[in-house]
Formats: structure tokens, C-alpha cells, sequence
């Protein structure tokens, strides 16, 4: 009987511990971190690092893949004739030098000292090779391969150097070259081992090779020795934390676990900040936010209707009160970062009586409903729109708004039209060139296009894709994003913000705009 | 006996027949893979039907019922369209986490269970009882994923006592139990009381007490066998919606499980993966409730299976 009391006793007691807990648990937290400078509990970890992601891609073939989960870790371990710098800019990767010997014929002399991480060297032939395997059976199976099929052959001059002939003029091929898709792979390596192995055993010429890969769980990256970079990269070892849940991946930042998290939300930026051995980092991104119009809906097919909407809705106020400041109002829908921004076009003002004179010249009554359908997972965007719904209703329309999976709005409800009057797309321009976003967005007959047309659009966005004159292409992205700043196919919100957090013992850790971590430079205290 | 096994066995394939067609039709209702595995390039026409014909999706949906079908004869659950590994790869990789955390969850939920619902029982109407009550009432009204959080931040980020995510060891086990566990408890505990109840009231309880022998030993070796049998019953009900409890606990604190896998591959539309996963715990159920229904009729001796109907 007495033990059963005890039992009971302590039963009570962790209930009520866990009750206390709850009620103020956060701001519980908040106090102790605010008031005392905890110790640092990573301080020990050695010279490597780990880093809490979200997800990861499942495979690690490169031409299988278009997920930035896989370039986050990936990028570390495979690299491409050309690079991008965590500025974004291109620089010489595997690649020495480039020129273009005609519109059509693009020649790249090669790096001399590098290996893969099994040993075999990397050459012309290794470019050949992976080429092939892009473009053949393999790679058309795959959604990389439609990014690169302007490329007719590759062809072999001596060991280190290669021709690329073109079918088509394609202005947009040195940024992809430097994307993830076309990192060069080992030829020797994968005709041994078969491409399954290959899958899950990546190797590349990167400054880490992966020696340890949990589906799901983590993936282990350990230096590369023989890194053609002197004296890089910096860490011995590099572990990615698989954490679906941001709660959780703070909690493991925290106690320590991991020393980078990836995708802190905006409601977690106080606590890191408040905790002393933690360091919020935000960088903005190329992902643009927009609530797009279908234009065959009316009242939507008026581009006065369209304007209104525009000057009814407080941008500033949007990013400031909801998104606390982390995003970047854009004025088209792209980012500052992409070629073929126009610095000059500035964000409709916030005018909603101006606004409400629109609607009368159109002859929208008041209280016409709008739908808008918004993907169902993500909450601030949910508020985003309730924030919109609000302004809109100052000028007398109702939005309704609707929910759907975001995979279901995306591939099925945009594509088919059937995603009401307005609808949330993000775009994140991984070319980081507007004609990426401008093709399939405006031109006519694209599949996230269900509506939209026009006559000068259809031509500009012809001539840009028929120059490789970058000049000449700028000229005319300027001229397009004026004509789409009036035609107004959509409310251009915000380009993202990305925020990072990082223990304090992390040295030269710069958060990248494209998820592509960039660890050679990495250190640790 | 071996004919009702028989039947039982025969239910079991129907409903998993009938899970299957639920699931590979109302998946292919919510949107097309090729359009998602393409949702950042630039896919061609061309590309897009490539792929369509190379995933098997460009047929009529009967012929590819009967390709998936037939590969379920045959324990061959197809490709993942996302990593091209094997189904059936993928999920005996998960199976164990999973198993883990459910036993780990039916172990909390009895500890806690039976002692509260126990002396509920036998303290009845007292201020113990209406504790037990309370409790209860906390344990079915608690959200899984909020209580997951509140235990990570107390055990592990403030007192720093248990690692907060993945499966590494034994007290990577402690947390997601608790979380499942408690939230079982709650019912559980109400269930144990009531059929404590119902058997501290019969004649034979009195009889024993009667006879001198002390209460705890009359209401444990006599009240709570008798109490236990529909607690089985219950838990091996209670199977499925602990599975469906471990998807959530499972993503709070990155296990990885079964639950993982099947909503990473709705997100991707990765339909040989939703389809073998979902169909898999639909087996899982089946046998779980037929393990029930025998193990029944052996506590007990009464219930003679499908005599007397």
C-alpha cells in the first residue's frame, strides 16, 4: 500500500511537472536564455560539424534529381565545369576556360589535377561520358535531361579539352552548366559498380566524399585528401541530420546535436537569437511569392481589375507585421538576384483609392467574390492572404479562400485552370535567369500557364531565348518586365528571405541564396 | 477452431484486396508524379511522356491495377518512381523503428494504465479516483505532435536528460514512447477501471474476500485477470490508430519509420510507394486483429471461437 502511494505520488508529480511545463513553456524557455549565458554545449565537437535538415533527396544521382535537398548536401560532394560561387557568381569549376567558338559551338579547356574520390582521374573523357549518360536513355528518363538538350553532341579534342555542339541557340546554357544537374560523374566508377550503387554511393570530385548514408537518417561527408583547392576544405567531417520538423531541429541546435540548422521559420528567429551561443543568419533567395491570376476568370480577364488589385494591397505591411521583415518586396516576379531584374520598376504603391477607381471604370460591383486556393501547409502564407482578403474588402471585394495540397495546387488545380481567380505561386528561378520564369509563366501553352497571353509577350520572350548577346537580352527583359509590370498577371508579394541559424563555434559559414551549403571555406572555433 | 482460422484468414485477404483498390484509385485522383518530378525543370512534351511511359503511367488504369496486383502475389511492390529502390526495400528497412515505437508506446500506456485504472477502480469515488479520471481525460485530449514538442523542450532542451530526435540507441526510445503511451493511457486507464468495476462487483470477489484472503491479493490475482481480457481486445483494436499514432510521433521526432515514408511518398506522389506502404500496414491491422480474436478465445477458456453463433 505504501509503495503504491509512492507510485502514485510520483505519477501525480510528473504529470503536474509536464502540465507546468506547458503553460509557459515558452516563454519559460525565453527567460532562461535571455538571462543566463548558457554554456555552449557543441564546444567539444571536435573539427567537424553537423547540420539539421529537413529532408534529403533519396538518391544521389545527379541527372535524377531536381530537389534543392539534393545540391544542399551534393554540392559538397560533386562538382561541374562551372561553378557558382556563394555569390551566385559563375566562376571556373572543372572547367579552366570557355569561349564560345560560334553561336553554336561552345569549347571548355580542362582542369589538369584532379581525381574522383575513387582514384580515377577526371578528363575529357569523364565530361563525355557524363554528357551522354545526361542525354541518353539514362538521362532522358530523368527531369534534368530536358534542361540540357540544346546540346547536340560533346565532342572529344584531346584529353583536356571538349567541344559542345548546339542544336539551338542557347543563351541560358553556362548558368545551367552550372547547376546541379550537369556536375560531372565518374565514368569507370559507375560502369564497374552499376548505376543503383551509384545511387546511394555517390562519388565525385567535390571536397568531400560521402562515406556514410542512412536513408532518412544522415548522411556522413568526410574530407577529400586530394582536393585539387589548396589546403581545403577546412573540417575533417560533415554530418546532415535528417529533422522533418523545424521545432524539433531547433531543439537538437539548442542542446547541441547539430551546429547548423536549415530553414529556421520566422516564429523561431527570436529564441535564436536570444540564445548566446546562437547565430540567426538570413540571406535572401531567389524564390519569388506571387498570388497569380487565372486570366480567363472574370473579373479577372480586365487588366483594370487585375491593377486594383495591385494598388489595393500594403505590401510593406505584409512583409513587416507578417513575415517580421524577412522578405524582399519585388516589383515582378523575380528576384533582385536573377538576370533580367529590373531595378528601375518599383511595387505597385499602396493605393487603394486609386484602387476602388479602377473597379468603378471596369464596372466590378462591389462584393464580387474572389476564389484564391493556397497551399493548406503553409501558414504564413495562410495569413498572408487573410491579410490580403482584408485589404481587398476595403475596396470592396471578397476573396474566398480555399486550401489544397500544395502538391495537388501546383501539378494538377494551376496547370488544368482550376485554381480559382487567384492562386499562390512560389517560383524559385534556379537559373537564377528570368527567362526560366518568364517562359514558362507567360508564354502561351506552358504547363503553370493556364491563361495568360499576349501578343508582345509571346515575341519578347522569343527573341531573348534566340540571343546569346547578354546585352542584347538585358535590353529585352527590361522591355518585358515593364510590359508585364501593366498587363499585371499577378500580385508580385515578396522574394523569400532565408534564415539559417548556427552555433557560435562555426567559423566563415556564409548561408547560401540557393540551398547549395558550400562548406570548403567552413571552420570551427 | 481451424475453420474459423480459415475464415479469419479469408476476411483478412478481402479487406486487403479492398484496401488496395481504395488506395491505388483515390492516389491517382490527386495529381500527376511525372508533372511533380518535373515541378523545377523545364520538361518538354516530349520528356513528359517519356517518363509517363517509363513509370507504366500512359496505360489504362486497369492494366496498371492488375501490373500492381500482380506484383502483390508475388511480394514485388514495384519501384519507388522517386529513388528507384525497391518497395519492399523501403519499408522492411522502416518496419523495425516502427514495431519498435509501438511496443515502446503499448509498454508506456500499460505502466501508466494499469496502476491509474486500477486503483481508480478500487478507490472508487474518492479523491484518488477522480485524479485517475482527470488523467485520463488529459491522455485522450492531448494532441500527439504538441505533447512531442513539450517533451522535447523540457527533457531535452531545458533539463538536456534524452536526445530529442532520431533512433540511435535505447534512450532514443524514452520520448516518442511516452508521447505515444500517454495519449493510449488515457483510454486505456478508463477501460481498465470499468472492467475493474464490472468484476470487482461479482459474487466470486466477495467470496474470496470473504475468505480472508487480503484485498491486494483478491483484487491483482483474481479482479485484475479477469479485467485483462477486454484490455487486449482493446489494444490490439487500439493497433491501427497507434500506428496512425506513430506517423505523427514519428515525424516530430525524426524517427524513421513507416509513418515517414508513407508521407514523404504522398508528398512526391510516389505512387508504388503510398500503395505498398499503406497496403502493407493494412496487413499489418489484419493480422494484428486476427492475433487478437485467437489469443481471446485462449484467456479465455469461455470464448470458444466461432461457437454459439
Amino acid at each position: 500500500m505504501k509503495k503504491m502511494k509512492h507510485w502514485l505520488l510520483l505519477c501525480v508529480a510528473s504529470v503536474v511537472l509536464v502540465l507546468s511545463a506547458c503553460s509557459g513553456s515558452d516563454s519559460g524557455s525565453q527567460d532562461e536564455n535571455a538571462e543566463g549565458n548558457k554554456e555552449n554545449p557543441a564546444a567539444n565537437r571536435g573539427n567537424e560539424i553537423v547540420i539539421g535538415i529537413p529532408s534529403e533527396p533519396q538518391n544521389w544521382d545527379p541527372i535524377d534529381t531536381f530537389l534543392l535537398d539534393w545540391s544542399t548536401v551534393a554540392t559538397s560532394v560533386f562538382e561541374g565545369l562551372i561553378d557558382r560561387d556563394v555569390n551566385l557568381e559563375l566562376q571556373p569549376g572543372l572547367a579552366e576556360s570557355w569561349e564560345y567558338l560560334d553561336d553554336k559551338t561552345l569549347q571548355f579547356k580542362l582542369r589538369q589535377d584532379v581525381v574522383f574520390h575513387n582514384g580515377e582521374p577526371f578528363n575529357a573523357d569523364a565530361v563525355k561520358f557524363t554528357f551522354d549518360r545526361l542525354l541518353g536513355e539514362q538521362g532522358q528518363a530523368g527531369p534534368q535531361y530536358s534542361n540540357y538538350n540544346s546540346i547536340d553532341s560533346v565532342e572529344v579534342n584531346d584529353e583536356y579539352t571538349v567541344t559542345f555542339h548546339l542544336n539551338t541557340v542557347d543563351p541560358v546554357l553556362l548558368t545551367k552548366l552550372a547547376s546541379y544537374g550537369a556536375v560531372i560523374v565518374p565514368p569507370q566508377y559507375i560502369q564497374e559498380n552499376g548505376e543503383e550503387h551509384f545511387d546511394n554511393n555517390p562519388v565525385g570530385t567535390g571536397p568531400f566524399k560521402m562515406t556514410g548514408y542512412k536513408r532518412d537518417q544522415e548522411i556522413v561527408l568526410e574530407k577529400n585528401e586530394d582536393y585539387w583547392k589548396e589546403g581545403l576544405p577546412k573540417l575533417d567531417k560533415v554530418t546532415f541530420k535528417v529533422i522533418p520538423e523545424a521545432s524539433t531541429r531547433l531543439a537538437e541546435l539548442q542542446t547541441g546535436t547539430i551546429d547548423i540548422m536549415k530553414r529556421v521559420e520566422v516564429a523561431q528567429a527570436e529564441t535564436v537569437n536570444s540564445t548566446n551561443y546562437l547565430n540567426l543568419l538570413e540571406v535572401p533567395t531567389p524564390t519569388a511569392f506571387a498570388l497569380r491570376f487565372d486570366t480567363a476568370v472574370k473579373p479577372l480577364d480586365d487588366v483594370r481589375v487585375r491593377q486594383a488589385i495591385n494598388y489595393a494591397i500594403d505590401r510593406d505591411a505584409l512583409i513587416e507585421e507578417i513575415l517580421s521583415g524577412y522578405g524582399v518586396p519585388i516589383a515582378t516576379f523575380q528576384s533582385e538576384l536573377s538576370f533580367g531584374y529590373n531595378p528601375d520598376l518599383k511595387p505597385y504603391p499602396y493605393d487603394p483609392e486609386k484602387a476602388k477607381q479602377l473597379l468603378e471604370e471596369a464596372g466590378v460591383e462591389e462584393g464580387t467574390t474572389i476564389d484564391v486556393v493556397i497551399p493548406g501547409n503553409d501558414g504564413n502564407f495562410k495569413e498572408i492572404t487573410q491579410a490580403v482578403a482584408f485589404y481587398l474588402e476595403q475596396v470592396g471585394i471578397k476573396l474566398n479562400i480555399q486550401t489544397a495540397d500544395v502538391t495537388t495546387l501546383n501539378s494538377d488545380l494551376i496547370p488544368n485552370g482550376n485554381a480559382g481567380g487567384m492562386y499562390r505561386q512560389g517560383w524559385g528561378g534556379w537559373t537564377l535567369d528570368f527567362d526560366n520564369t518568364a517562359y514558362l509563366m507567360y508564354h502561351s501553352g506552358e504547363f503553370w500557364n493556364p491563361s495568360f497571353m499576349d501578343e508582345d509577350v509571346e515575341r519578347l520572350l522569343e527573341e531573348q531565348r534566340n540571343s546569346v548577346d547578354q546585352e542584347e537580352r538585358a535590353a529585352i527583359f527590361t522591355e518585358l518586365t515593364e510590359k508585364l509590370y501593366e498587363l499585371a498577371p499577378e500580385v508580385n508579394l515578396y522574394a523569400a528571405v532565408d534564415l539559417y541559424a548556427a552555433n557560435e563555434r562555426v567559423v566563415d559559414f556564409q548561408p547560401p541564396h540557393d540551398d547549395r551549403l558550400r562548406l570548403e571555406e567552413v571552420s570551427v572555433q | 477452431m481451424l475453420s474459423y482460422i480459415i475464415r479469419r484468414i479469408f476476411h483478412a485477404v478481402l479487406v486487403v484486396f479492398a484496401i488496395s483498390i481504395i488506395v491505388f484509385f483515390s492516389i491517382r485522383l490527386t495529381g500527376d508524379p511525372v508533372a511533380v518530378m518535373f515541378s523545377a525543370g523545364e520538361p518538354t512534351q516530349e520528356a513528359i511522356d517519356q517518363l509517363t511511359e517509363e513509370l507504366g503511367l500512359d496505360k489504362p488504369l486497369y492494366v496498371q491495377y492488375g501490373v500492381f496486383m500482380k506484383g502483390l502475389l508475388t511480394f514485388d511492390l514495384g519501384e519507388s518512381f522517386r529513388s528507384g529502390i525497391p518497395v519492399m526495400t523501403l519499408i522492411l528497412e522502416r518496419v523495425w523503428p516502427t514495431f519498435v515505437l509501438a511496443l515502446g508506446g503499448i509498454f508506456v500506456a500499460l505502466l501508466i494504465a494499469f496502476p491509474v485504472g486500477i486503483i481508480s477502480a478500487v478507490k472508487r469515488d474518492t479523491f484518488l479516483d477522480f485524479g485517475g479520471r482527470v488523467f485520463s481525460l488529459i491522455g485522450i485530449s492531448f494532441p500527439n505532435f504538441w505533447l512531442g514538442f513539450m517533451l522535447i523542450l523540457i527533457f531535452a532542451v531545458n533539463l538536456q536528460w534524452l536526445p530529442a530526435s532520431g533512433f540511435e540507441g535505447f534512450s532514443y526510445l524514452i520520448l516518442p514512447s511516452i508521447t505515444l503511451g500517454l495519449i493510449l493511457s488515457g483510454v486505456l486507464a478508463r477501460l481498465v477501471r470499468s472492467s475493474m468495476l464490472e468484476v470487482l462487483n461479482q459474487q466470486y470477489i466477495r467470496t474470496a474476500k470473504s475468505k480472508g484472503i487480503s484485498k491486494w491479493k483478491v483484487i491483482l490475482k483474481h479482479a485484475f485477470r479477469n479485467a485483462l481480457l477486454p484490455t487486449v481486445t482493446f489494444i490490439g483494436l487500439q493497433f491501427g490508430a497507434l500506428l496512425g499514432g506513430t506517423v505523427i510521433v514519428e515525424q516530430v521526432f525524426s524517427w524513421p519509420g513507416i509513418g515517414r515514408l508513407i508521407i514523404d511518398a504522398i508528398n512526391q506522389r510516389d505512387y508504388p510507394v503510398v500503395q505498398g506502404g499503406i497496403v502493407f500496414l493494412a496487413l499489418v491491422m489484419v493480422v494484428v486483429n486476427l492475433l487478437v480474436d485467437l489469443s481471446y478465445s485462449l484467456i479465455d477458456p469461455r470464448i470458444k471461437a466461432g461457437k454459439g453463433k
